[in-house]
């Protein structure tokens, strides 16, 4: 593996990236705003009490670590890689002596970075002022760490195989739009994965939406039991071996049509 | 020693299409219908370390799906090519490291960061050890004269200066194989010549192998004396430049000036048999006669004409090539 080659193009990416932040911040920006609303609608509907036991510090808490969590694992290059392939960039890619995954994964790692002299800031503020309620334990500190990294790598590896799909259909990007809407409802976002109402709770403990997002947030907030804890990794690193499964995949498949119908 | 080399070479495509109308649009949800198409037919040639062949053709005819087959982007439906002894289509990174394709309608290089920062990336990338990568930026920038081009960002450059850039990042791994598809698109005409003076220098210096295709003529004519024509997908001619113009155009204009007295009469001179007067334009006829009959011709008019001047030139290029990009196209591969 060109590891050189693949730090530079991190590099680049940066460099590019930061020439255009304040895009960036609006777009980081943009990303909060869906949180911060339920933040408030959770936190006022708690008022001095609870609902299903959380109150309101807990909701404020929950809403600023899912922004956070939300930004470190929202795949952007999902929604390019369906232009590099219609539009024949791809072509450029694949002359160089490197996977245009690097590409893809370059964008991802220096993307979060971006994103994170943005969001850290704000949401620092945000917690000076709206005072949540955490008590994180070394423990749940500790499973946070790889429940977010599978978290950023199945959202990645899932929306990067759904984009893919570009190989074949000319607007695949609406199957990521889609992915977004899913994630939106079943993976804690409009409201904790505990609020959702029966059966709807059930979908999101089993496929794959919340393991992208709401269970690192549950895992660091302790709401999770240690055998919750562990059913969540263990359908987390199933969803991510089949995403992973599946994109490689699709990737042969794709890289044998490209080179069948051209750029 | 030959450097690549193809053979039997064929790409057929399996392009959708629907008739017009929202009616066909709706069917072609449900039934799509498709059709082949050959933009490639069994071509073969041979191109030797070093040579720089010019591929013409008009649009449509093959020319850079052959190039993308070439360079690995694309796989053949059949037939073979060995370039630099490697299967081009298998990609190989040891492959893709002597290879370089320069496309003048894509970029290789960032819009928002300055051109050395994505030469240091492509550096990176193709592992080119610091010295060299110095060496060969330096050599690139003093043949370009592009020294304030480097630290400015790319999107305040103009189209020619991008260009230029484009030759770099595709040249700093040194390549011993270049494909250059339209690297002189959009371009003004004194920057094109700069592009052309650059490749044929860096060609000398580096005994680079070259495919070039281009639809202005003067990029051929100056850079290769080899062209291939492919038209249809079928190639018509693999030769040398003035060898195509001579079997497609087999004659040669002679361009003479006569005395006053014969000019201002009105009527044309009495000219030999086998003379064509082509243009009558300021005391000047343009004649057309065969190739082998000019220099008998030529000394006929010196004879029984007041000549004050006379000229015999080649049909332009230029010419010869619309005739086989326009409707005389069909009847050419009879011709050769």
């Amino acid at each position: 593996m060109n590891l050189r080659g693949a730090w530079a193009l991190i590099k680049r990416t940066w460099l590019s990236w930061l020439q255009e932040r304040s895009f960036f911040f609006l777009l980081a920006f943009g990303w909060m705003i869906s949180p911060l609303i339920y933040l408030f609608v959770w936190s006022t509907a708690a008022g001095a009490g609870t609902v299903v036991g959380m109150t309101r510090g807990e909701f404020v808490a929950y809403y600023l670590i899912l922004i956070l969590v939300n930004q470190l694992t929202y795949a952007t290059s999902n929604w390019t890689v369906g232009d590099m392939i219609r539009y024949g960039y791809l072509s450029g890619q694949l002359l160089r002596p490197l996977s245009p995954f690097f590409d893809t994964l370059a964008s991802e790692i220096a993307g979060r970075v971006v994103f994170m002299t943005f969001v850290i800031p704000v949401t620092t503020i945000l917690a000076f002022v709206l005072r949540p309620e955490l008590q994180i334990t070394l423990g749940n500190g500790l499973a946070f760490v790889p429940a977010l990294a599978m978290a950023w790598a199945l959202r990645f590896i899932w929306g990067y195989a759904l984009a893919l799909l570009a190989f074949w259909a000319t607007r695949a990007d609406a199957l990521v739009a889609l992915q977004d809407a899913f994630i939106f409802l079943l993976a804690g976002q409009v409201a904790p994965t505990v609020l959702l109402p029966g059966a709807l709770q059930s979908a999101s403990v089993v496929l794959p939406f919340r393991y992208m997002l709401g269970f690192p947030v549950e895992v660091l907030m302790g709401s999770l039991g240690q055998a919750e804890v562990v059913r969540g990794f263990v359908l987390q690193a199933c969803w991510l071996a089949l995403a992973l499964i599946a994109f490689l995949t699709i990737w042969r498949a794709g890289m044998k049509r490209y080179s069948a119908v051209g750029g | 020693m030959p450097q690549i080399v193809v053979e039997n070479l064929s790409k057929t495509y399996r392009v959708p299409e629907r008739e017009p109308g929202l009616g066909a649009a709706l069917k072609s949800l449900f039934r799509r219908k498709h059709r082949e198409v050959e933009a490639v037919r069994d071509i073969s040639f041979i191109v030797e370390t070093g040579e720089v062949v010019g591929f013409i053709g008009p649009n449509g005819a093959g020319k850079t799906t052959t190039l993308k087959m070439l360079s690995g982007l694309l796989h053949p439906s059949s037939g073979g090519a060995r370039v630099i002894g490697a299967v081009p289509w298998e990609r190989k990174p040891a492959y893709l490291r002597r290879i370089s394709m320069v496309l003048g309608n894509k970029s290789q290089i960032l819009w928002d960061i300055p051109p050395v920062d994505s030469f240091r990336v492509l550096g990176e990338i193709y592992n080119v050890p610091l010295l060299e990568f110095r060496e060969t930026l330096d050599e690139l920038v003093a043949l370009l004269d592009m020294e304030d081009l480097l630290h400015k960002p790319t999107r305040n450059l103009s189209l020619g200066e991008r260009m230029k850039c484009e030759l770099v990042a595709g040249l700093l791994h040194r390549p011993d194989v270049l494909f250059l598809d339209e690297p002189t698109l959009g371009l003004d005409v004194s920057m094109q010549t700069r592009l052309r003076r650059f490749l044929a220098e860096y060609n000398l210096r580096r005994g680079v192998t070259m495919i070039l295709t281009s639809h202005y003529m003067a990029d051929v004519v100056a850079l290769c004396a080899r062209v291939i024509l492919i038209h249809h997908g079928c190639l018509l001619y693999d030769g040398a430049l003035s060898g195509l113009a001579r079997k497609l155009a087999p004659f040669k204009l002679i361009k003479v000036s006569l005395g006053n007295g014969h000019m201002s009469a009105g009527a044309d001179p009495q000219l030999p048999t086998g003379v064509e007067l082509l243009q009558r334009d300021n005391g000047q006829l343009t004649l057309r006669v065969g190739h082998d009959d000019a220099p008998g011709i030529t000394a006929k008019l010196l004879n029984t004409l007041p000549v004050l001047d006379l000229s015999v030139e080649d049909p332009p290029i230029e010419a010869v090539i619309d005739q086989i990009y326009g409707d005389g196209a069909v009847n050419l591969e009879e011709t050769l």
